[in-house]
């Protein structure tokens, strides 16, 4: 039981990834920094839990404020450029991040013991659910409430007018920046949305992990981030979630009995599913047909 | 600083910039790919370690002179970039940025995961040449295999540069890359130039991967991340497109590699590197060689 509820957690935690690149590829702009703003929540986070005794939810709020201003620092000089430039400039922050917290040391005696993080050894013991007494049905629901809630703002917010000028935007920069907006003020701006949400999703995972290091926020991870709103498509937010349930649930974990092959399963499996879904699993036409299949008669006074 | 620091810069320095002929040719097959479809190949770096490792298993099973493994990675570098053409780009929609990102991110992922399968992960030794030689230049010692390396490179640059810019091969892969409509119009295969861009720089990949093996002394799959970063650092200092601009800026990211490793050590290296291409985005944005502005 206690592995399937592992797994809901990391899901949500992915979910939360993902959701952070999805905001970001909204307004057409790839970005691999994603992990950069995951790492910043996760030693943030941790470190006030751990060596300030700070209760967990302050905790995530300071980490998600940290992960959105250095989205919203890094987000002005590096949106001035754009398509391949982009990605260039994101995957060195993110990899400045990881090199930045691989040579990070900052260490407290604490009786017997030193805590806090250390360079390559990574930072241990964060134990704040255990000690807590939260049982790992209670962290698994905790995150899910989270998960539930971000999903649900961008959920509105894609059928407000933010959610249409961000598309806008993702899709004519041109057009829409000749019908008046401020296209720097968009990109930039969902970036620190993204670099919020990320925050939030890094503080958990320091805290169900209990012990993060550098290697784990490397470029694949940053890649696992913008994999699944493509993969999932990005017509709306549960292409994501769908996204990351196949991947963390069946590539990852409901391919165990396959050993060595599953990973190259993987890799394949992305180019295979590119191929036949360029647009995602999730695209607008086949969210047209649900929502015809589920509401007929509005759809019909619509039209 | 005293002289002998003075030396050790230099030295250093002059090493990283010997070393800097690799990333100059993956720079260049990054820069090359852009320019001619306007689109970013991420597995590049992993297929050229790919090919490497492809061209020692042959060498294992055939009684060839360990030279041959230069001419042998080519081949394969080839074959591999025309087959990540066909199963990344192939058949998938060209106004779609996204899907061929992706793509190329699962081939890299691929590649590197049948590496990992066939080796068992375990790093293989590669064959270094003239590593016995070194060469003093007054106070500095030129090491032979980093030589070797830097001229192999430097010939594969000239060879290539000639490819583009005296064959008709070359005047239609420069048409395409400016006007890939009106280079159509013309005549020219659109679809035929890509494969081919695909399968030359596949080829200088397959000598990168084999100049970082002999230059390293061995493989490793976990070369391929960190050699896909440097590769595309390379080719946005260098500015996008520009062949004379990935190879200067090439040398320059190995020269620095290695005297920020000699100063602040190789756990900081990579991360003065990352700043210098932050200086670079935020000063210079266009690189380089920057094409001028408002031509498409």
């Amino acid at each position: 039981m206690d592995f399937y509820l592992g797994l809901i957690q990391i899901i949500g935690v992915h979910t939360l990834l993902g959701l952070s690149a999805y905001c970001v590829l909204q307004t057409g702009q790839v970005s691999l920094a994603q992990a950069g703003f995951f790492a910043i929540g996760a030693y943030v986070a941790g470190m006030l839990t751990v060596l300030g005794h700070w209760p967990l939810i302050p905790a995530l709020i300071v980490a998600a404020v940290l992960g959105g201003a250095t989205a919203c620092a890094v987000g002005f000089p590096a949106l001035r450029v754009k398509g391949l430039m982009l990605v260039v400039a994101t995957t060195a922050f993110g990899e400045a991040v990881r090199l930045f917290f691989f040579n990070f040391n900052y260490q407290l005696e604490r009786g017997e013991l030193k805590i806090g993080p250390h360079g390559g050894e990574g930072f241990r013991q964060i134990r704040y659910f255990p000690e807590n007494g939260w049982s790992t049905l209670e962290v698994a629901i905790f995150i899910w409430v989270i998960v539930v809630i971000v999903m649900a703002a961008l959920w509105w917010m894609d059928r407000t007018r933010a959610g249409a000028v961000l598309r806008a935007v993702g899709q004519d920069e041109f057009a829409s920046q000749s019908s008046g907006i401020n296209i720097t003020a968009v990109k930039v701006t969902a970036m620190t949305v993204g670099g919020v949400i990320a925050g939030i999703g890094g503080g958990l995972f320091a805290h169900y992990t209990t012990h993060i290091e550098h290697v784990q926020f490397g470029v694949a991870l940053a890649s696992f981030a913008i994999a699944y709103p493509i993969l999932g498509g990005l017509s709306n937010v549960f292409g994501t979630l769908i996204a990351v349930i196949f991947i963390q649930g069946f590539l990852i974990e409901g391919l165990r009995f396959m050993g060595d092959w599953r990973n190259l399963l993987f890799g394949g499996l992305i180019v295979l599913a590119m191929n036949v879904r360029p647009r995602g699993l999730i695209d607008e036409n086949t969210s047209a047909l649900f929502k015809r299949a589920l509401w007929p008669r509005k759809d019909r006074a619509g039209a | 600083m005293d002289y002998l620091d003075f030396i050790d810069t230099i030295q250093s320095i002059a090493d990283g910039v010997l070393f800097g002929a690799t990333y100059a040719l993956l720079g260049i097959g990054f820069t090359l790919i852009f320019g001619v479809m306007h689109k970013i190949n991420l597995s590049y770096a992993a297929a050229s370690i790919g090919a490497a490792y492809a061209s020692l298993l042959i060498l294992a099973g055939f009684k060839v002179p360990p030279a041959f493994v230069f001419v042998l990675s080519a081949l394969c570098g080839g074959v591999i970039g025309g087959l990540v053409y066909w199963i990344g780009f192939k058949f998938i929609p060209l106004n779609n940025p996204l899907a061929t990102l992706m793509s190329t991110l699962g081939l890299l992922l691929l590649i590197d995961e049948i590496v990992v399968h066939t080796t068992q992960g375990v790093p293989l030794a590669y064959p270094v040449l003239f590593s016995d030689v070194i060469i003093p230049a007054g106070p500095f010692n030129l090491r032979g295999d980093l030589i070797f390396v830097f001229m192999l490179g430097c010939i594969c640059m000239v060879l290539l540069l000639l490819l583009i810019y005296r064959t008709r091969l070359g005047i239609a892969t420069r048409a395409v890359s400016q006007q890939p409509v009106a280079s159509a119009l013309c005549g020219i295969s659109t679809t035929r130039v890509n494969i081919l861009t695909f399968v030359i720089t596949g080829v200088l990949g397959g000598i990168a991967g084999a100049m970082i093996g002999a230059a390293i002394g061995m493989l490793s799959p976990l070369l391929a991340l960190p050699l896909t970063v440097k590769g595309l650092i390379v080719c946005v200092i260098g500015g996008l497109g520009s062949i004379p601009g990935a190879i200067l800026a090439g040398l320059l990211v190995g020269g620095l590699e290695n005297l920020f490793q000699f100063w602040r050590g190789v756990s900081e290296r990579d991360l003065y590197i990352m700043l210098l291409l932050f200086i670079f985005l935020v000063f210079r944005p266009g690189g380089l060689f920057a094409t001028a502005p408002g031509r498409d």
